[in-house]
């Protein structure tokens, strides 16, 4: 007797979770997933952020591997073999001074690569922390911080790295690291502080102080580890800027110092001869890209992924 | 022996661009152990910011004005933020109106219930989860053992507020105040809650205080009810006293205002609502608050030109207003005026 199906339904609904909450034989059968598992399934749906990942991968597989493989002495200077155009023997050919660009490449996205990931540690843990201390604090404290920063804001990118490098007199690894991080970490700072101060008004925040977390707990139990899938996708966004900073930094020379190079540098050498020889600016450039592209791919995929909530586009 | 806890003029406002606003504004009560107080009222009279001043979780913009928390005799109000720390969650526990979001997400059931744990009582790793899954089978969640390491998504609303009151009851508090602890949840899940939060008040020992919006709650569970109109107590008595005789209009009208199934000739057809609406709290009136909305005001008693005392019109029943019901002659009742 199905009067209103709807009804019924709604009575079926009420007694099953009625059940559940006052008849206690029910268990915990139901077969569940993780956050994380989850998320790892939305992602390989995506085509564009898997394919991606495995260009990603590839690249970071070609700089590691192709120095140790290659025969080629990577400084030697052999003018018999210069402007070499790509051969089997030398896959990218050879630059001015006959070395070889497949292996040049690779060392140089080496340091591309390693700043960018470099670079990009130091500004989530700086940007973390400036954002988590000014968001969770509040108050005054949060508002000279954030007029500090929007003072930063007001300066411009490269003059920022250049004054940076500038003040240490030497342009090294670490150096180059310090001054783009010193130059970019103010937009995580600023999501960072959104974040605490929206999860900090969460209940269960409160809840943790009403029965006395002391707030070292509710920071560092509490509200951080909520911010980690915002944090996981930041880093696949900042890593683009850090490795571009740096290209730009090293194409107009300020980078590092030859013989070594970067993707920068590399295509700063091809610069003068893009007409005679367009390959020798075109290699580092497309590798360039192709980074900064996968990366920005894998860091949209990551943000479906990881809050389902805004999934309706895919 | 005195009671537990002792709220004296109790005044909590908040700084507003267009001035204070009066939230509470002189509430005193007294809680005795292992006793319920209700406190009742409407959204915004300041039921909730009465828990938060005792519990000293106001937000940054709120302010204690003047009063007194006398818990065990010594003043909450005074105590500096670290020994508050230290009452929190182990002499006073507080649950929340909405399960859902009250447990974090990113941390097991197990971690948040040894969590207080750890932090108040000195219980090692193993200790602390034996104890937690006690305490979850005291609060009827099956298969405690096993569910002690799933997240909070794999529980119902219903029994996240089990685990919420289990949180609270960990350490044994003396005092536990549920601030709308059903509200957010299925009316089938809120009987049951409420009959656990009674069962555990004997077996505990604590007082409590419930607070809610709705009569329904408090009557089964209050000893003792307070019931409150824009910052202040309107009416203080015991529950049967005040099922049974109401004195303050307003009283009156949120018992006018509920649904009865039980006997059809005491209400019949539309429920009473009460008209207007609870004055603006940072800029109050001299006369009674509850005066624009009372069928009974401009009767030259008063009340219009200032506000009543809370007096004991009976003993152990307060009650403020200038014109309780058992002193009304030949006035209209309250489904009378409104009509």
């Amino acid at each position: 007797m199905v009067l209103n199906p709807q009804n019924e339904e709604l009575r079926e609904l009420t007694v099953a979770r009625e059940r559940e909450d006052t008849t206690f034989e029910a268990g915990a059968a139901i077969a569940q997933t993780s956050l994380w598992r989850d998320a790892a399934r939305r992602f390989a749906h995506n085509r564009a952020a898997l394919i991606a990942l495995f260009a990603f991968v590839l690249m970071v597989l070609y700089v590691v591997i192709v120095p140790f493989v290659m025969p080629y002495d990577p400084n030697a200077v052999d003018f018999s073999i210069s402007y070499v155009n790509p051969t089997w023997a030398h896959p990218f050919g050879t630059d001015e001074f006959g070395r070889d660009l497949f292996l040049r490449t690779a060392l140089g996205g080496r340091i591309s690569i390693g700043i960018g990931f470099a670079g990009t540690v130091a500004i989530m843990v700086v940007g973390i922390l400036y954002g988590a201390i000014a968001g969770f604090v509040g108050g005054w404290l949060d508002n000279a911080m954030m007029r500090f920063l929007d003072a930063l804001y007001g300066l411009p990118y490269l003059p920022f790295a250049i004054i940076t490098l500038a003040i240490f007199g030497t342009v090294n690894f670490w150096t180059m690291v310090v001054a783009l991080t010193v130059a970019s970490w103010f937009t995580t700072a600023r999501v960072m502080r959104g974040q605490i101060i929206s999860l900090k008004e969460n209940d269960y925040v409160r809840a943790a102080r009403a029965v006395g977390a002391r707030w070292y707990r509710v920071l560092f139990r509490h509200l951080l580890p909520n911010t980690l899938g915002v944090v996981i996708v930041f880093v696949f966004l900042e890593l683009p800027g850090v490795v571009l900073g740096e290209a730009f930094l090293s194409f107009l020379g300020l980078g590092i110092n030859p013989p070594n190079a970067s993707w920068g540098s590399l295509a700063q050498d091809g610069y003068t001869q893009y007409l005679s020889h367009p390959y020798i600016i075109v290699i580092p450039s497309v590798a360039i890209a192709w980074l900064i592209l996968s990366a920005f791919f894998i860091a949209d995929g990551l943000r479906d992924a990881l809050d389902p909530r805004t999934q309706a586009a895919a | 022996m005195t009671a537990l806890l002792e709220v004296e003029d109790l005044r909590t406002y908040f700084s507003s661009r267009r001035g204070d606003v009066h939230a509470v504004d002189g509430v005193s009560f007294a809680v005795e152990r292992g006793k319920t107080l209700g406190i009742v009222g409407e959204s915004g009279c300041g039921k909730s910011v009465t828990a938060l001043s005792i519990m000293g979780l106001l937000a940054q913009n709120a302010r204690i004005v003047s009063g007194a928390v006398r818990f065990e005799d010594r003043d909450l109000t005074r105590l500096s933020d670290r020994e508050l720390e230290d009452i929190r969650g182990r002499q006073i526990a507080m649950i929340f109106q909405d399960p859902m979001t009250s447990l974090n997400p990113t941390l097991t059931i197990g971690l948040q219930l040894t969590e207080t744990m750890r932090r108040h009582l000195d219980l090692s790793r193993d200790e602390a989860r034996k104890r937690a899954i006690e305490l979850l089978e005291e609060v009827h969640i099956p298969n405690a053992r096993s569910r002690l390491d799933d997240y909070p998504h794999r529980y119902s609303g219903g029994m996240r507020q089990r685990v919420m009151i289990a949180i609270a009851l960990s350490c044994n508090p003396k005092l536990l105040i549920a601030d709308e602890p059903t509200t957010a949840l299925d009316v089938t899940v809120q009987a049951g809650i409420l009959d656990l939060l009674e069962e555990l008040r004997d077996q505990h020992d604590m007082s409590m205080i419930i607070i809610t919006h709705d009569m329904g709650v408090v009557a089964e569970s209050a000893d003792d009810i307070a019931v409150m109109y824009a910052g202040q107590i309107v009416e203080h008595t015991n529950a049967e006293e005040l099922f049974d005789h109401p004195e303050h209009p307003y009283t009156e009208a949120l018992l006018g205002a509920l649904p009865q199934l039980e006997d059809e000739t005491v209400r019949q057809g539309r429920l009473t609502a009460i008209p207007g609406r609870p004055p603006d709290l940072v800029d109050l009136p001299d006369s009674c608050r509850f005066a624009p909305r009372c069928p009974y005001a401009n009767r030259n008693d008063g009340c219009t030109a200032r506000t009543p005392e809370l007096r004991e019109l009976r003993p152990g029943h307060l009650v403020r207003t200038a014109h309780p019901a058992s002193e009304r002659q030949g006035a209209p009742s309250m489904a009378e005026a409104t009509r």
